[in-house]
């Protein structure tokens, strides 16, 4: 934003003091269409100020889910309590929450000016109190030149700026976005990213936010939820999520290329075995441990290239991808594909036989049935634990 | 030895202007001709069935004939207008055209937007049961209403407990026709509404919702501005073509009486050159309210222009 200060919240006085608490919890929330179920007993609770990212494929019942909570569908199981009141059976006019629609649905018959004014105008205010506003709001979004257009004339990313105007115009208990940034070109994503977390930095507000992007999840969110099938696959912080994926749907959709993984089997002497694999796991030692097979998995970017003989990985070069700055190397390690990725050049060209190795903190056990995460636990009785 | 910087890229050839050869004019015309070709179907059509008559009708209005062919039309220059405008028929029958409008827009317009801000978002089938009555042939429609309106045994009157002759009264039997044409016309009505309705993205709804309107507020703010081109169009038909629909019926119901309380300009061109075989007197009172017609219709049309321009979404 390239505004300094502008007070958002009450006209005078010290904004932080006077802001409303906001934390919205879900308690096994769900929603069907007919047969088929959108949102599937989701328990969450978001913090006051939190910034929380609602992340998952399309069709996982991100947009349902947001709906609910703006109270524009109605869920067929569960409750929404905002600062602690249940609000379910509340309408949406009531419910003091305000939204960023992906299609922005801005009111095409007004002008930029009464669009964000929009709210106020339905709260009855006077008007010199919405001009003031309208005017605060805009110069904080850089659309003072606008004000007199209608939708049709502006541009997407203009577009995106009057439908955050129309949030931000009035003091909502919580922010919902439903991928506001899914319209903009690359360059200009990038940049109202920073804008938006600048602007959560500064009013320091309750936002849920829906995307499936997950450079925008990494980027802004104090905490993701990532969605899979209308169920909560993982929630925590960014770093927590990419760092120790819960599932294996967690490990393929965070990171690019995704995750590797790759079919192994546990031995008797703590290492990773399968056709072309066999790593070390860094587990303590111990007499013998439980043999089983698990789906191994390793990021692209903790994987180096080491001599073949004796490597943890070995497979052939199948194709090699310049991305500029670095250098994606897919090879194929008996009968898995693998990425690794590193610094250009890697120094491997397709056809190459290559070896492989990742340090054992950075290797990922999931069970290959359930796809969910194996952490070795320690205890009297030796069975790893999910 | 000192070296030298030279441009790593070679710099672009300059632009050759290009030698547009021009086609002979043979091929020019072959390829200009299909649009016309693919309009020339229509504007035969439209030159034979309304401009021509609209010329005919011109020319034959500074002539007296009587409509059969082997007798010579004469010349009589201004004569029908004269006559025209020195009778009342055509100023009284140009204010019942316009009491017929004024009372169809209720049917057409208010009725129709009531109707269909309530069922918004139901189903289909009362929707139907409403655009049944537009299935009905005017004749056919005009019958049953006969003995609706029946003085003696008319359901009418035996519902509101009265004895009116409503088709026979002067003060009554415009108001029927009006009525009759209305019960055609809303289901129509209703469909164009529901259509318009059903037009506008709900997404704006839910965000008028959000931002804490209330439902009338979202009805005054986003729905009926939104719907306006629509109400236009309903507006319009009902002007330009609302009282060539009362024709049918009160050809049947009331032949323009009793004492000529339900001729409209339609009929009276329908009177004065079938009933009086007077076609030069017709075509000059079809002339007069063509041009008076226009002059209603014109900016009737500009407005509702601005209107869907300024309603379009982005
Ligand atoms: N009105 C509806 N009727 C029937 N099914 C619906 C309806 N709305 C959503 N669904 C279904 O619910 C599921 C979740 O939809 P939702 O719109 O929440 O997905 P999403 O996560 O927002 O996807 P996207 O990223 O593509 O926007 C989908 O399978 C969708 O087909
Ligand atoms: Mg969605």
């Amino acid at each position: 934003m390239s505004v300094g200060q502008v007070a958002f919240t009450a006209p005078s006085g010290d904004a932080a003091l006077l802001r409303r608490m906001s934390t919205i919890r879900l308690e096994g929330l769900g929603r069907r269409f007919g047969a088929a179920v959108a949102v599937d007993d989701v328990w969450l609770d978001v913090a006051d100020g939190e910034f929380l990212v609602l992340l998952g494929p399309s069709g996982c019942g991100k947009s349902t889910l947001l709906r609910m909570i703006a109270g524009l569908l109605e869920p067929s199981a569960g409750r929404i309590l905002l600062d602690g009141a249940d609000i379910t059976a509340l309408p949406p006019q009531h419910r003091n929450l305000a939204m960023v629609f992906q299609s922005y649905a801005l009111y095409p018959h007004l002008s930029v000016s009464r669009n964000i004014g929009f709210p106020l105008r339905a709260r009855r205010r006077s008007k010199p109190e919405i001009t003031a506003k309208v005017g605060e709001v805009a110069a904080l979004l850089g659309l003072t030149d606008l004000l007199d257009r209608k939708p049709r004339q502006l541009s997407g990313g203009q577009r995106q700026r009057v439908a955050l105007g129309r949030a931000l115009v009035r003091d909502p208990g919580a922010f919902l976005m439903d991928e506001p940034l899914s319209n903009l070109d690359a360059a200009l994503r990038a940049t109202t990213r920073a804008e938006l977390v600048e602007l959560h930095r500064r009013l320091n507000a309750t936002v849920v936010y829906v995307t499936h992007d997950q450079v925008e999840a990494m980027t802004m969110a104090s905490r993701i939820v990532l969605l899979n099938e209308g169920r909560v696959e993982q929630a925590g912080p960014p770093g927590e999520v990419y760092d120790a994926p819960a599932t294996v749907f967690a490990a393929r959709f965070l990171g690019s290329p995704a995750m590797n993984l790759v079919d192994a089997a546990v031995t008797r002497d703590g290492r990773a075995h399968g056709p072309g694999i066999d790593l070390p796991l860094g587990l303590p030692d111990e007499a013998a441990f439980p043999e089983r097979p698990v789906t191994l998995g390793v990021r692209p970017e903790r994987l180096s290239i080491v001599p073949e003989d004796g490597a943890g990985l070995r497979g052939v070069v199948t194709a090699v991808e310049n991305l500029g700055g670095e250098e994606v190397a897919h090879c194929l390690v008996g009968s898995s594909q693998v990425a690794v990725r590193g610094p250009r050049p890697l120094g491997a060209r397709p056809g190459d036989r290559i070896g492989l190795t990742a340090a054992p903190a950075h290797l990922h056990l999931f069970d290959p049935v359930s796809g969910r995460r194996l952490t070795w636990q320690p205890a009297a009785t030796t069975a790893p634990k999910e | 030895m000192i070296g030298t910087f030279v441009e790593a890229v070679p710099s672009l050839p300059p632009r050759r202007a290009e030698a547009a050869a021009r086609p002979r004019a043979v091929v020019r015309l072959a390829r200009a001709a299909p649009p016309y070709l693919y309009l020339a179907p229509g504007l035969v059509l439209l030159v034979v069935w309304t401009y021509w008559p609209l010329a005919q009708t011109f020319f034959l209005s500074f002539h007296s004939w009587n409509l059969v062919p082997s007798t010579p039309m004469t010349q009589v220059g201004t004569d029908n207008y004269e006559r025209l405008l020195t009778t009342s028929a055509l100023g009284s029958s140009t204010v019942r055209t316009f009491q017929v409008i004024a009372g169809l827009l209720p049917f057409t317009l208010l009725i129709p937007l009531g109707v269909g801000l309530l069922t918004r978002g139901r189903g289909t089938v009362h929707r139907g049961l409403v655009f049944a009555p537009m299935l009905v042939a005017p004749v056919a429609g005009a019958t049953v209403w006969m003995f609706l309106l029946d003085p003696d045994a008319g359901l009418v009157n035996t519902v509101l407990g009265t004895d009116v002759n409503w088709l026979n009264g002067t003060g009554t039997a415009l108001w029927a026709i009006v009525l009759i044409t209305g019960w055609h016309l809303a289901g129509f009505a209703v469909l164009v509404v529901a259509a318009g309705l059903a037009g506008i993205d709900p997404e704006y709804t839910a965000a008028a919702r959000v931002d804490g309107a209330t439902s009338s507020q979202i009805t005054r703010w986003i729905t009926l501005p939104l719907l306006s081109p629509t109400l236009w169009f309903l507006v319009l038909m009902t002007v330009l073509l609302g009282a060539q629909w009362t024709f049918p019926l009160i050809d049947t119901l009331t032949q323009g009486g009793p004492a000529g309380s339900s001729t409209t300009v339609y009929y009276l061109l329908w009177e004065y050159g079938f009933r009086s075989n007077d076609a030069g007197l017709a075509a000059a009172a079809g002339v007069l309210f063509f041009a008076g017609f226009m002059l209603v219709a014109v900016p009737l049309a500009r407005l509702a222009d601005r209107a869907a321009v300024r309603e379009e979404g982005p």
